[in-house]
């Protein structure tokens, strides 16, 4: 049910991904609204992946890797269709997309069944920690695809003779802005996601503070991005430095997952 | 003949263009030293932001394209080489064919942009004032222009077209996303800025400020785009502020350096700059490009930077091309009958000196003649030579249509031993033998 679900989703996202490329050459611009549909057919088979996995186990579907994966994916293409349908950014299409695209084929190809955590953990603390973890990393996501348009677009209008990549990405003001606001909701989701952790940490293995990737990893990837957003508040620090310093932070954040398979 | 010799955008680099290009007021002195050179009998400059071309009058069978390459390194001091490698010449039918081009916008870096028409009218306009443009270049200029209007307005190019000042627009677009409400200084207050910041504030920008070296200029500038005049001195402070700075001025050192530019960046907290040098020598320096943040256009840039109507303009352009063709042997007659006159001319003054000998020796020999045989005499040397001239001269017309009239110019030349035409006005205006029979057939009566 589920495997079927995610498989017809991600046959759509690889449908809606080779329609945004072709949508991406001159005088083929109309095939965008109709990518940006057929991704959104997608969206909603991975939806009832995701409903259908919750209902199989009877609890959040969080509590182990590929569950993990499997939503974040989700969340990380609605994300990209709220950005469509807001701001008409369908470059996203090419960035976030392959993202969904390439988690849930992790989880879809998941090899064995995944060791979830025992029942009596998932509840309270851990439910606010994953939700807020996931989530936030969903935004860091779109601040990593945004800051990604962000330097190629610089990259582009620098050199000064690429007008067909030119064309088909936002503007360096629209990437620069919906990436800071990503990052304004992603980086307080994050807080609380790390500290949360921590505290059921302290919880479980008596320790705030257990180490390892799973814990290493997170904490990195929020000072860097917390060191990007208050460079940009505080010292109206932006541009290419901050587009990298995104990109590195959400690196580090999807290293976390490594700590997630033990 | 027409002669053409010069570079543009798609030949020479900017900072090759930089060197060549004339200042307005450099123009009129700069014909006058063109229409001293040997064989050059009239002639036009043409030096826009993108190309820089001399149009010359000169009698077939000169290397006057050479010379007028020639020239143009001596003006600029640009190696003669350099000027080969990136230049290009035309003669004749190709010369035209090429300025058609030009006047229609094809050759142009923003393709079918309309301001060439006007730049170009401009130059043959100061050619003219100048005494640099002759009765030729006077004949034909003004039907080239209309040729080319008629051209953009029947292929649909004038109506779609992309100007420099568009392409700005575009830009900047891809930059702030919404211009509404940005700040925009120009410095200069040349017609490109003019152009550039009327579209600028077309599409919402606010708070045109222009700067110009003349006070009074700028105040002007201002005035007619619904800005502010600033003092030149006080530009620095603006740039803090602006998020758009379009150059147009026609200083030869550029006007805007990298450590300025650096500065303002830092008191404006990185915001984007994005900066549009029109001018040709640039007014910003080529390092300021570097800067984060900071996005430098300049002519050349513009030009690779727009595609978007690009398409459809292409298939107008490739209509004009072929009302192009259509159009040049019509103009090309214009001068081609002319060149081809004095040949004609003498040609039937050598079959009518024959005559006139002939009849003379006759009429020794058969003594006085009554007024009857005298007149029928006549009348059959005169059908004679006609009928003899007839398929020669359409010969020559016709090759003059095909421009291979050189070749076969000489060879009649050597058969009838024609002497070399000295004027074509002169030649013109003298026809020996009356075109109507029995009329004015002096040149038979003698």
């Amino acid at each position: 049910m589920v495997a079927g679900f995610l498989a017809v989703a991600l046959a759509s996202y690889a449908a809606g991904i080779g329609l945004s490329a072709v949508a991406s050459a001159p005088r083929r611009e109309h095939l965008q609204g109709i990518a940006g549909w057929v991704l959104a057919a997608g969206w909603l088979a991975h939806l009832g992946a995701v409903v259908a996995q919750g209902v199989s186990t009877g609890r959040l579907p969080l509590a182990s890797l590929p569950e993990y994966l499997l939503v974040l994916g989700w969340v990380v293409l609605g994300l990209h269709l709220l950005v469509w349908f807001r701001s008409r950014i369908a470059a996203g299409a090419l960035v976030l997309a392959p993202l969904a695209f390439a988690l849930g084929l992790v989880a879809l190809l998941w090899p064995g069944r995944p060791a979830a955590l025992p029942p009596a953990q998932l509840r309270g603390l851990f439910l606010v920690h994953t939700t807020s973890s996931t989530l936030g990393m969903a935004c860091v996501a779109v601040a990593f695809a945004m800051s990604l348009i962000y330097l190629l677009q610089d990259r582009a209008l620098k050199a000064r003779n690429r007008p067909r990549i030119l064309r088909f990405l936002p503007s360096l003001d629209s990437s620069d802005r919906i990436g800071h606001l990503a990052l304004l909701w992603g980086f307080p989701l994050l807080t609380v996601g790390v500290v949360t952790g921590g505290l059921w940490s302290a919880e479980v293995h008596n320790r705030f503070w257990v180490g390892g990737p799973k814990q290493t990893f997170p904490v990195l990837a929020w000072g860097v991005l917390g060191i990007v957003l208050y460079s940009r508040i505080v010292q109206g620090f932006t541009g290419r430095r901050s587009a990298y310093l995104t990109i590195f932070g959400f690196a580090l954040g999807l290293l976390t997952v490594l700590g997630m398979t033990t | 003949m027409l002669v053409l010799a010069g570079l543009n955008h798609r030949s020479a680099p900017l900072a090759l263009r930089e060197r060549l290009a004339f200042p307005e007021a450099a123009i009129p002195g700069a014909l006058a030293r063109l229409v001293r050179i040997e064989s050059v009998e009239e002639a036009v400059v043409l030096s826009t932001c993108n190309r820089v071309e001399v149009v010359a009058w000169a009698p077939a069978g000169q290397p006057v394209a050479a010379r007028l390459r020639a020239f143009l390194s001596e003006e600029s001091g640009v190696p003669a080489a350099d000027l080969a490698r990136h230049g290009y010449e035309f003669e004749g039918l190709a010369a035209l064919r090429h300025t058609l081009q030009v006047a229609c916008g094809l050759d142009s870096m923003v393709l079918g942009e309309p301001q060439i028409l006007g730049q170009l009218r401009r130059a043959y306009l100061v050619a003219v004032e100048a005494g640099a443009a002759g009765p030729n270049l006077r004949r034909l200029f003004p039907r080239l222009l209309a040729a080319a209007r008629r051209i953009r307005r029947e292929t649909g190019l004038s109506r779609r077209a992309l100007s420099v000042g568009h392409a700005a627009v575009a830009l900047a677009r891809k930059i702030f996303g919404d211009l509404r409400g940005r700040a925009v200084l120009v410095l200069g207050s040349g017609k490109m800025a003019e152009l550039a910041a009327r579209q600028l504030a077309a599409h919402g920008a606010a708070g045109l400020a222009v700067a110009s070296r003349t006070y009074s200029h700028a105040l002007e500038l201002a005035e007619r785009t619904g800005g502010t005049a600033v003092a030149w001195e006080e530009a620095p402070a603006f740039l803090r502020k602006a998020d758009v700075v379009v150059t147009a001025t026609g200083a030869p050192e550029p006007v805007l350096r990298k450590s300025d530019v650096q500065q303002a960046m830092r008191a404006r907290r990185n915001r984007p700059l994005f900066i549009v040098d029109m001018a040709v020598p640039r007014d910003v320096e080529e390092s300021v490009n570097e800067l984060e943040r900071v996005y430098v256009y300049d002519m050349d840039a513009l030009h690779g930077a727009v595609d978007s109507e690009l398409e459809k303009q292409r298939h107008a352009a490739e209509s004009a091309l072929r009302l192009i063709e259509a159009e040049l042997p019509a103009l090309g007659r214009i001068w081609q009958a002319r060149e081809v006159v004095p040949t004609i001319v003498a040609l039937r003054d050598r079959l009518h000196e024959v005559g006139r000998k002939e009849l003379d020796r006759l009429r020794h020999k058969l003594g006085p003649l009554s007024p009857r045989q005298e007149e029928a005499v006549r009348e059959l040397a005169y059908a004679i030579i006609q009928k003899v001239l007839h398929r020669p001269v359409r010969h020559l017309k016709g090759a003059a249509a095909n421009g291979s009239l050189e070749d076969l110019e000489r060879l009649y030349r050597e058969i009838f031993d024609l002497p070399r035409a000295a004027s074509e006005e002169g030649t013109e205006a003298s026809p020996v033998c009356g075109r109507t029979r029995g009329v004015s057939g002096e040149g038979l009566a003698r």
